[in-house]
């Protein structure tokens, strides 16, 4: 990540007269840009709050939320309730992710790889789909109870699809040479799959992951939101009835962290088991 | 290496006029797409020959590259290799593609060995180590070992997919127009360095083509088709002495035989 941020500026000293005639903006380095574009967000915000465009207890400034941020910081540190909630949240979310990744690639290989998976599978899969799934929260609740398996299992609901998806679209993707080869030195199925499928499905089956990562947060918090518990969305939701406006933003700081943490993660698996191909400039990933 | 060498010797020993490959009256139809493919087809390659097939495109010439590799079942007819007629894929063919199709996660090495790990298991793909070495190494690819498909230009990758190719020590290699995607400088080079390991191993190979000069250059004999459906419409030996340089496509003789498949090729197509 840093490699690319320090070396932009440099990379272009042979071509200056080029580069001259490009606009300011496009010419500075991308910290400077993310810095110039965080802090014009962070001014907006600030001016909001002073001009109280908006009552100050229904949007408080960046001071008051960044205060409220190092606060919880220091309760979780000492493993206050905000801790708690944050451990069970994490566990909800991670827990959720597992099942999603497991069961989305089984279903995902089922469906790329076999006639019977793709004309008698993901037809109902893909109606699933286009339900609402969060609408299945309080069945869920009502099934498993208020603890956290049943957010476990809306985070698996939630966060499956796209893997499913991806693991398919990735075998689907392998070159007709490839497979050609592999019939001419007598390749079983198997080898097939496990030798030149699957490694040619990573980088997809790492995107659906990624995809994944974000989508097991949304399915816990939802689940906390409609199911109860003590996690961070019980939290969010208690302190937005008390008009907490600070506390709500500083803990759905945290609740991103875990998120950003679980896709990150992802993306260093990605890089280091698709070495293969290089990251693009654009990629999300470089930024993250 | 010096094993294939000696066995293919004795092959040539116990006759070398005798037929290697054949193709006896394939055909080819694709109901589905209410397509004749090839009509009656009718081959013979001796065991030492090199044989290329020029036709225009869509003329069923890969069709039939794929028939003789056992990958695609003929409509009609049979192809025999070796005495023994090809219902699918067999360990004594070597095949190619005019992409490398290198897996991008195996080195070069690796790549080579694919078809023992496959055939074999990776232990003998582990104990043909050295071998898999030793091919790389003949087609100038020392210090490339470790290197990864990525790091490879178009021409090495094509090397790397030759060593594949032979390091199974196939009786008859199958190479469906190889170098088309590499440019003419490299695709010259590539035809130069194929013509000096047919050679050294004295193959026998097929190839199909859509470059005249790269058909004569590397053939005993041309062999050309006509479209729709697919037929062959001639034949010509080409009795250029061997080794064969870029040098000499420059001449009169080469020059006289390029013109010759030409004309056949027109006739061919107007047919």
């Amino acid at each position: 990540m840093s490699q690319t941020l320090e070396r932009s500026p440099e990379a272009p000293r042979s071509s200056e007269t080029k580069r001259s005639r490009e606009p300011l903006l496009d010419r500075m380095p991308q910290w400077i840009a993310l810095v110039l574009v965080g802090g014009g967000g962070l001014l907006v915000w600030q001016l909001i709050v002073s001009l109280e465009l908006v009552s100050r207890i229904l949007l408080p400034g960046p001071p008051e939320t960044f205060g409220e941020i190092i606060n919880s910081a220091l309760g979780i540190v000492q493993g206050d309730y905000v801790f708690e909630a944050l451990w069970i949240t994490t566990q909800e979310v991670v827990l959720g992710f597992i099942a999603a990744a497991a069961v989305g690639f089984v279903l995902g290989v089922v469906v790329g790889e076999t006639r019977f998976g793709q004309k008698a599978i993901m037809p109902y899969l893909v109606g699933f789909n286009a339900l609402p799934k969060v609408a299945f929260a309080p069945v869920f609740a009502a099934w498993l109870g208020f603890g956290i398996n049943s957010k476990i299992i809306m985070a698996l609901f939630i966060a499956f699809f796209p893997v499913i998806v991806d693991t398919a679209a990735g075998l689907a993707s392998v070159d007709r040479d490839a497979v050609m080869l592999f019939r001419s030195v007598g390749a079983s199925r198997w080898q097939t799959l496990v030798k030149l499928k699957l490694p040619n499905a990573l980088p997809f089956i790492f995107a659906g992951l990624k995809t994944a990562a974000v989508f097991s947060v949304v399915g816990a918090v939802v689940g906390e939101y409609l199911g109860g518990g003590n996690g961070l969305g019980e939290l969010i939701r208690l302190s937005a009835q008390q008009l907490r406006l600070d506390r709500v933003f500083a803990l759905i700081f945290y609740l991103s962290l875990i998120g950003l943490a679980l896709f990150g993660l992802m993306s260093w698996l990605e890089r280091r088991f698709v070495f293969w191909r290089k990251p693009e400039l654009l990629d999300i990933t470089t930024v993250a | 290496m010096t094993t294939e060498v000696s066995r293919l010797g004795s092959e040539i020993a116990a006759g070398s006029s005798k037929d290697l490959l054949r193709a006896e009256g394939v055909t080819k139809t694709f109901p589905a797409r209410d397509l004749r493919a090839l009509d009656p087809i009718d081959l013979r390659i001796r065991s030492g020959e090199f044989v290329t097939m020029i036709g225009p495109s869509g003329c069923g010439k890969s069709t039939l590259l794929k028939i003789m590799a056992g990958l695609l079942p003929a409509t009609d007819g049979r192809v025999v290799l070796d005495g023994r007629p090809v219902v699918g894929p067999r360990t004594d063919v070597g095949i190619m593609f005019q992409q490398a199709t290198l897996l991008p996660w195996r080195t070069a090495l690796e790549n080579v060995m694919l078809p023992i790990e496959i055939r074999h298991g990776a232990r003998a793909a582990k104990s043909m180590r050295q071998d898999a070495v030793e091919v790389l190494n003949s087609v100038g690819l020392d210090e490339f070992e470790k290197v990864y498909p990525h790091e490879l230009s178009g021409g090495m990758a094509q090397r790397v997919a030759i060593c594949r190719m032979l390091v199974t020590q196939p009786s008859v290699l199958l190479l469906d127009e190889p170098f088309g995607a590499l440019d003419e400088l490299t695709r010259d080079h590539m035809n130069e360095e194929l013509q000096r390991i047919c050679e050294a191993r004295n193959a026998t190979a097929f190839m199909v083509t859509h470059s005249i000069p790269e058909a004569v250059f590397l053939a005993d004999r041309v062999v050309v088709m006509s479209a729709r459906p697919g037929c062959i419409s001639d034949e010509i030996e080409v009795k250029l002495a061997r080794p064969r340089t870029l040098d000499m496509t420059t001449r009169e003789e080469f020059g006289k035989i390029v013109r010759k498949v030409r004309s056949k090729l027109d006739l061919g197509g107007q047919r």
